[in-house]
């Protein structure tokens, strides 16, 4: 399968990335490791004109951490990710995301963590091959006014498929992106739109530079998934959890965020039900168990059906997941406590 | 359409060509070089028959814009022989009867090449996961992942080994 046609350019500079994307702004694509954009380029899902490759800006790959965060470069490479002794210790769940993340040859190596973020929504009627499609009429994000995923929808349902995302969001992360204009910090919860057709509150001159996931004293955190095999597949449905602990009684829950991923535009905070678990004992089996139904009736509505499995399936098993991840924290709490 | 020159040193070999922007690595080595080893299988980055290393990692070649490669050492499934003799784990991929079309076998000879290279006494999880990217239509696996494992402790001889007795690798 051929690429289409564009200009390649590979900045030394973080300016000479950000200047090309000014001037090219919608023209222009920012290619991390590929994986995402090269596939869509070969079906023609997206042509940009140009090319601007992050191939240079090591700078861009890194993972730091203060007393208050870890940062990490958008250009790291998920492998990166996955060894991190500091993400391993501060934001487990992001760890465990990156490794259930396609397969060691597909990404690890090449694929980002910025690229993991921004990859676009899909949906199993559009991400096809060229052929395919001119089979059909198009549909909303294919430039038509018809969704195959949802009948009579009036916009686009795609679905956010991102394992890093949902675990980034569930970790309360922040994303810093840059332009030649300047920079921002914009919160992961804050960071999507209701379009599937432009997922994301970034200008086309924006870069994302930098994650930050803040370090909560005794936080634990935990990421499920669900896929038909086990690697290459993406998600059909994950979890990712945080729970504090309260600093006056380690048994007890301060405070909880519940992300449900795969099963919308973008990856759900279910703020009700992370409230929910707030002054809930780490061991109260019932608190994690309707919790867990909570999740699936509040997560149901947002899913279309795009992302193989039969909706029904991926809805219940938004239950399982989210039981599973609380379970597994609550463990990991109580260890943390017996030590 | 732009023409870019680049290094890429492909088998231990130095080599300058030019390439199109849009070529990818896997058009390079198969059309310009005449390594036909890697196959394009989905040529989206799912199957794996593709897969080379790059700078000594598993990459998907179709996956790989060929000017992304410039300066980097890459190794296909040509590299891995020395002249007429066949590296152990090529061997033990034909002694265990791990080839069947063989569309897969360069990509999982590599994927095989990259997990033994970085830990030469991997279990069989870490095995199974290593080459958990490559598919394989024929096999059923179990064959493949007993030729990998016996590559990477040939003294032990075969003690898991489905190939006497075979089957699917339900482990
Ligand atoms: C077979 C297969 C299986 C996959 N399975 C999974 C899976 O299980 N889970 C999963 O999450 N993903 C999966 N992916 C998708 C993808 O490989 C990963 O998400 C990967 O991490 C993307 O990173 P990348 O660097 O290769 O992204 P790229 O393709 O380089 O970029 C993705 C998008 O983000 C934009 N972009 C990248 N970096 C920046 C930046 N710093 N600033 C602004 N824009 C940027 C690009 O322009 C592009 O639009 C799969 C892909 C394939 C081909
Ligand atoms: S959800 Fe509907 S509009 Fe969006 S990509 Fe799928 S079929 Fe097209």
């Amino acid at each position: 399968m051929r690429l289409p046609q564009f200009t390649y350019h590979s900045p030394d500079t973080l300016e000479g990335v950000l200047a090309l994307l000014d001037e090219h702004r919608d023209n222009a694509g920012v290619l991390a490791g590929g994986t995402d954009l090269l596939v869509r380029m070969k079906h023609r899902l997206a042509v940009p004109k140009v090319l601007v490759s992050l191939k240079h800006l090591d700078t861009l790959s890194y993972i730091k951490e203060t007393s208050e965060m870890v940062s990490i470069g958008a250009k790291t490479p998920i492998i990166d990710v996955i060894r991190s002794n500091r993400v391993q210790q501060q934001a487990p769940a992001l760890g465990q995301a990156c490794e259930r993340i396609g397969a060691v040859s597909i990404q690890h190596f090449r694929g980002t963590i910025g690229g993991n973020i921004l990859q676009d929504n899909r949906c199993i009627h559009y991400n096809q091959s060229q052929f395919h499609r001119t089979g059909r009429q198009p549909c909303h994000k294919d430039g038509g006014k018809i969704c195959y995923a949802r009948e009579e929808a009036d916009r686009c349902n795609s679905t956010c498929q991102s394992d890093g995302a949902a675990a980034l969001m569930a970790l309360g992360a922040q994303l810093n992106l840059c332009s030649s204009k300047g920079e921002r910090q914009v919160s992961l919860d804050a960071f999507y739109t209701t379009d599937g057709i432009h997922p994301f509150d970034m200008q086309p001159d924006e870069l994302l530079t930098r994650i930050d996931i803040p370090i909560v004293p005794g936080a634990v955190s935990v990421y499920q998934r669900l896929s038909f095999r086990s690697a290459i597949d993406y998600p059909i449905v994950c979890a990712g959890v945080r729970l504090v602990p309260d600093p006056d009684d380690a048994g007890c829950i301060k405070s909880a965020r519940i992300v449900v991923g795969a099963m919308g535009r973008s990856p759900l905070f279910l703020a009700k039900v992370s409230q929910s678990l707030a002054g809930k004992r780490f061991d109260d089996i019932a608190a994690v168990a309707q919790a867990g139904k909570d999740a699936m009736n509040t997560a149901a509505a947002f899913a279309a059906h795009n992302a193989g499995a039969a909706l029904p399936y991926r809805q219940a098993m938004v239950e399982t997941m989210v039981i599973r991840a609380l379970e597994l924290a609550a463990a990991q709490a109580s260890m943390k406590i017996a030590r | 359409m732009q023409t870019i020159d680049i290094t890429l040193t492909v088998n231990d070999q130095q080599q300058t060509l030019p390439v199109k922007s849009n070529d990818t690595l896997l058009e390079v080595i198969r059309d310009y070089l005449d390594l036909t080893g890697s196959k394009e299988g989905c040529g989206e980055g799912v199957c794996g028959s593709c897969t080379v290393l790059l700078d000594g990692h598993p990459v998907r070649a179709c996956l790989t814009l060929a000017l992304e490669a410039d300066g980097c050492a890459v190794t296909t499934v040509e590299g891995l022989a020395d002249e007429d003799t066949l590296s152990p784990l090529q061997q033990s991929f034909i002694d265990h009867g791990a080839v069947q079309c063989g569309f897969c076998t360069p990509g999982m000879l590599i994927s095989a090449k990259a997990l033994l290279d970085e830990n030469p006494s991997p279990d069989r999880q870490k095995l199974r996961q290593a080459l958990s990217g490559n598919i394989c239509r024929c096999t059923g696996y179990a064959k493949i992942v007993d030729a990998v494992a016996h590559a990477a402790r040939p003294e032990s001889g075969c003690p898991d080994c489905h190939t006497k007795d075979s089957g699917g690798d339900h482990d």
